[in-house]
C-alpha cells in the first residue's frame, strides 16, 4: 500500500461544441496516507469523476501533479486499481478470469493466478460462482467481482468510481458492510468516489467534499471500526456527521 | 376440437424429441404445392418437374458420382475463399477499428471497393487470369472480405471503453488487450461479417461457376441449361438451399452460442 498526493491539480479542456475552453478541476491538493480510505463526495459535475479518471491515467491532467508512493502518474497502470460504476468485468471471461487478469496479466502461472483468484473470491463470499459468466450474476455480485478484481492485483490505492450506484438500495447496505469489512482486514488506501453522503461518511477515515472543481471542506470521520449498517443506522455520532457533510454537500 | 388436442400435443412432443421436424415441417406445404401443381398439369414434365422426378435425378447423379464431385468441389472452394476472406479481413479490420489513422485513410476506400459487386470484377478478371480457380477465388475472397473487415471495425469500435480502462489498469500492455479484449469484444460482429461474407461468397461463386467453371453446382445448373434438363436445374437449387442450411445449422449457428450468446454480448 502507498500513498496518494495530488497537488494543485487542474484540469480544462476544449469544448468543440461550445468552441470554448472549460475548467472541470480548478486546483485541488489532496492527501492520502497510505491505509487510509478518502471519500470524495459533491453533486453532480463537481469534478469528481474527473479527478478519479486523472489518478487512474485514463485521461490527461492539464496542470498540477499526481504522486502515487512519491512517483509522477503517467497513463493507467497497475499500480492504482479501479473499480468502475458499469462494473466492466470482461463478459467473455469466467468470474475465476476476471479475477485472475491481473495476475495473469503480470506473468503468473495458470495454477498460481487461480489460487489467487479462488482466494480472492472467499474473501467476497463469491467461491460458488467461480466457473459463471458475469452476464449470469446479478448486479450486486457483478460488483462484488469488481472489487475483488481489482484487489487481486494488490495495487498500490484502490480507486472507486461510484462502485454502488447502479445497484438496489438492500443490495448497496450490503455491499456497504463488506467493503468495510475487506478494508478492514486488508487496510488499502481507497478513493472512493460518491453522490451518496451516509455511504461516504459510512465507509470512509476522512470525506472530502467538492464543489465547482475545487476542495469545498475536509471532514473527519473518528467513528469506530469495525462498522456495520447494523449498528450505525441509530448512531448519533453517525447521524451528525452525515448531516453536517450533507449540509455542505447542499451549499456547494 | 376436443379431438384435436391430444393430436397437436402428440404433434408438440414428437417435435421436441426429433428438433429436424421442426426444421422440415414448413416444407411440407411448399413441397406439397409444388408437388400439386406439377400434378394439375398445366405444363409438361421437360418444363415443370415434379418432385419425383427431381429425387430419381438426385439419386442418379449420385450413383454416377457427378454430385457429390461437384458439390466437393464448390464447397472446397467456398471454403479456401473463406479461409484466405477470414485470414485477412479479420487482422485488417482490428488494424482499421484500433487505427485512428488507418480508419481515415482506408475507410473510404473499403467503402468504394466494396461497392464493386463480385460479379462486376469478372469481366476484367477473365482477361487477367483467364477461365480457372484463381478467377473464382479471386471472386470469393473478395466478396467474403469486404463485410468481415467492415464488421470486424465495427465490432472493434463497439468494445465499451470502460473494458480497454479495466484491462490497461489491471496492467494490461496493448497488445494483450487486442488479444484478451478486442477480440472477443468484436467477435458477435466478426460472426455477422462472416454470416454475410459467406452468404455472398456462396452465391458469387454459383455465378463465378456458371461463367467461368468447369465444375461445381453452378457449372451443373448452367451445363444442365444446355442440355435442355430443366429438372437437373431445380436439383441443384434445392442442393443450393439444404447446403446453406447445413452450413447456418451446423458452423454458424453452434459458434454463435457457444461464444456471444453464452457472454450475454447478443440478445436471443
Amino acid at each position: 500500500m502507498k500513498s496518494l498526493s495530488l497537488k494543485n491539480l487542474a484540469k480544462t479542456y476544449f469544448d468543440a461544441y461550445k468552441g470554448e475552453h472549460v475548467t472541470a478541476i480548478r486546483d485541488v491538493s489532496l492527501e492520502v496516507p497510505a491505509g487510509e480510505f478518502v471519500s470524495i463526495v459533491g453533486p453532480s459535475g463537481c469534478g469528481k469523476s474527473t479527478i478519479l479518471n486523472m489518478v487512474a491515467g485514463f485521461i490527461p491532467h492539464s496542470g498540477g501533479d499526481i504522486l502515487v508512493g512519491g512517483v509522477p502518474v503517467k497513463g493507467p497502470g497497475p499500480d492504482r486499481g479501479v473499480v468502475f460504476q458499469s462494473f466492466a468485468l470482461f463478459p467473455w471471461k469466467t468470474v475465476l478470469d476476471n479475477v485472475g487478469f491481473g495476475p495473469k496479466m503480470r506473468g503468473v502461472p495458470k495454477a498460481r493466478r487461480d489460487e489467487i483468484a479462488r482466494e480472492y473470491l472467499a474473501l467476497a463470499g463469491l467461491s460458488h460462482a467461480a466457473d459463471r459468466y458475469p452476464n449470469e450474476l446479478s448486479g450486486g455480485m457483478q460488483q462484488r467481482v469488481g472489487v475483488v478484481r481489482a484487489l487481486a492485483n494488490e495495487p498500490d490505492v484502490l480507486l472507486m468510481d461510484e462502485p454502488f450506484a447502479s445497484v438496489d438500495a438492500q443490495t448497496r447496505m450490503t455491499l456497504q458492510d463488506e467493503l468495510s469489512r475487506i478494508w478492514e482486514e486488508r487496510r488499502p488506501t481507497v478513493v472512493f468516489i460518491t453522490h451518496d453522503v451516509p455511504e461516504a461518511v459510512f465507509l470512509a477515515n476522512r470525506v472530502v467534499v467538492l464543489s465547482k472543481g475545487k476542495v469545498l471542506a475536509e471532514v473527519e470521520v473518528p467513528i469506530s471500526r469495525p462498522r456495520v449498517w447494523d449498528r450505525l443506522v441509530a448512531d448519533d455520532e453517525f447521524k451528525d456527521l452525515s448531516n453536517q457533510v450533507l449540509a455542505l454537500v447542499r451549499s456547494a | 376440437m376436443n379431438a384435436l388436442l391430444p393430436l397437436w400435443s402428440f404433434v408438440l412432443r414428437t417435435s421436441v424429441k426429433w428438433p429436424i421436424l421442426q426444421t422440415l415441417a414448413p416444407f411440407v406445404p411448399v413441397v406439397a404445392l409444388w408437388w400439386a401443381v406439377a400434378a394439375w398439369g398445366p405444363f409438361p414434365p421437360a418444363f415443370f418437374p415434379s418432385p419425383p422426378d427431381v429425387f430419381a435425378k438426385f439419386v442418379t447423379l449420385m450413383e454416377k458420382g457427378i454430385l457429390p464431385e461437384y458439390l466437393a468441389d464448390s464447397v472446397a472452394r467456398l471454403a479456401i475463399g473463406a479461409a484466405i476472406g477470414i485470414g485477412l479481413g479479420v487482422p485488417l479490420g482490428l488494424w482499421i477499428g484500433l487505427s485512428k489513422g488507418a480508419h481515415r485513410a482506408l475507410w473510404p476506400v473499403l467503402l468504394f471497393f466494396q461497392a464493386i459487386g463480385d460479379i462486376a470484377w469478372l469481366p476484367i478478371l477473365i482477361i487477367w487470369f483467364g477461365f480457372g480457380l484463381t478467377t473464382m477465388t479471386f471472386v470469393i475472397v473478395y466478396t467474403v472480405l469486404f463485410p468481415v473487415i467492415l464488421n470486424t471495425v465495427l465490432g472493434v469500435r463497439s468494445v465499451r471503453i470502460e473494458l480497454h480502462r479495466a484491462a490497461q489498469s489491471l496492467g494490461a500492455s496493448p497488445a494483450r488487450i487486442v488479444g484478451e479484449i478486442v477480440v472477443p469484444g468484436a467477435l458477435p460482429n466478426i460472426m455477422t461479417g462472416l454470416r454475410n461474407g459467406l452468404g455472398y461468397g456462396w452465391r458469387a461463386l454459383i455465378a463465378a461457376e456458371m461463367i467461368v467453371g468447369t465444375s461445381g453446382i453452378g457449372f451443373l445448373m448452367f451445363d444442365a441449361r444446355r442440355a435442355g434438363s430443366v429438372t437437373e436445374i431445380v436439383l441443384g437449387m434445392i442442393v443450393l438451399g439444404i447446403l446453406w442450411y447445413i452450413v447456418d445449422a451446423w458452423i454458424l449457428a453452434p459458434i454463435e452460442q457457444a461464444t456471444g450468446r453464452r457472454w450475454g454480448l447478443v440478445t436471443q
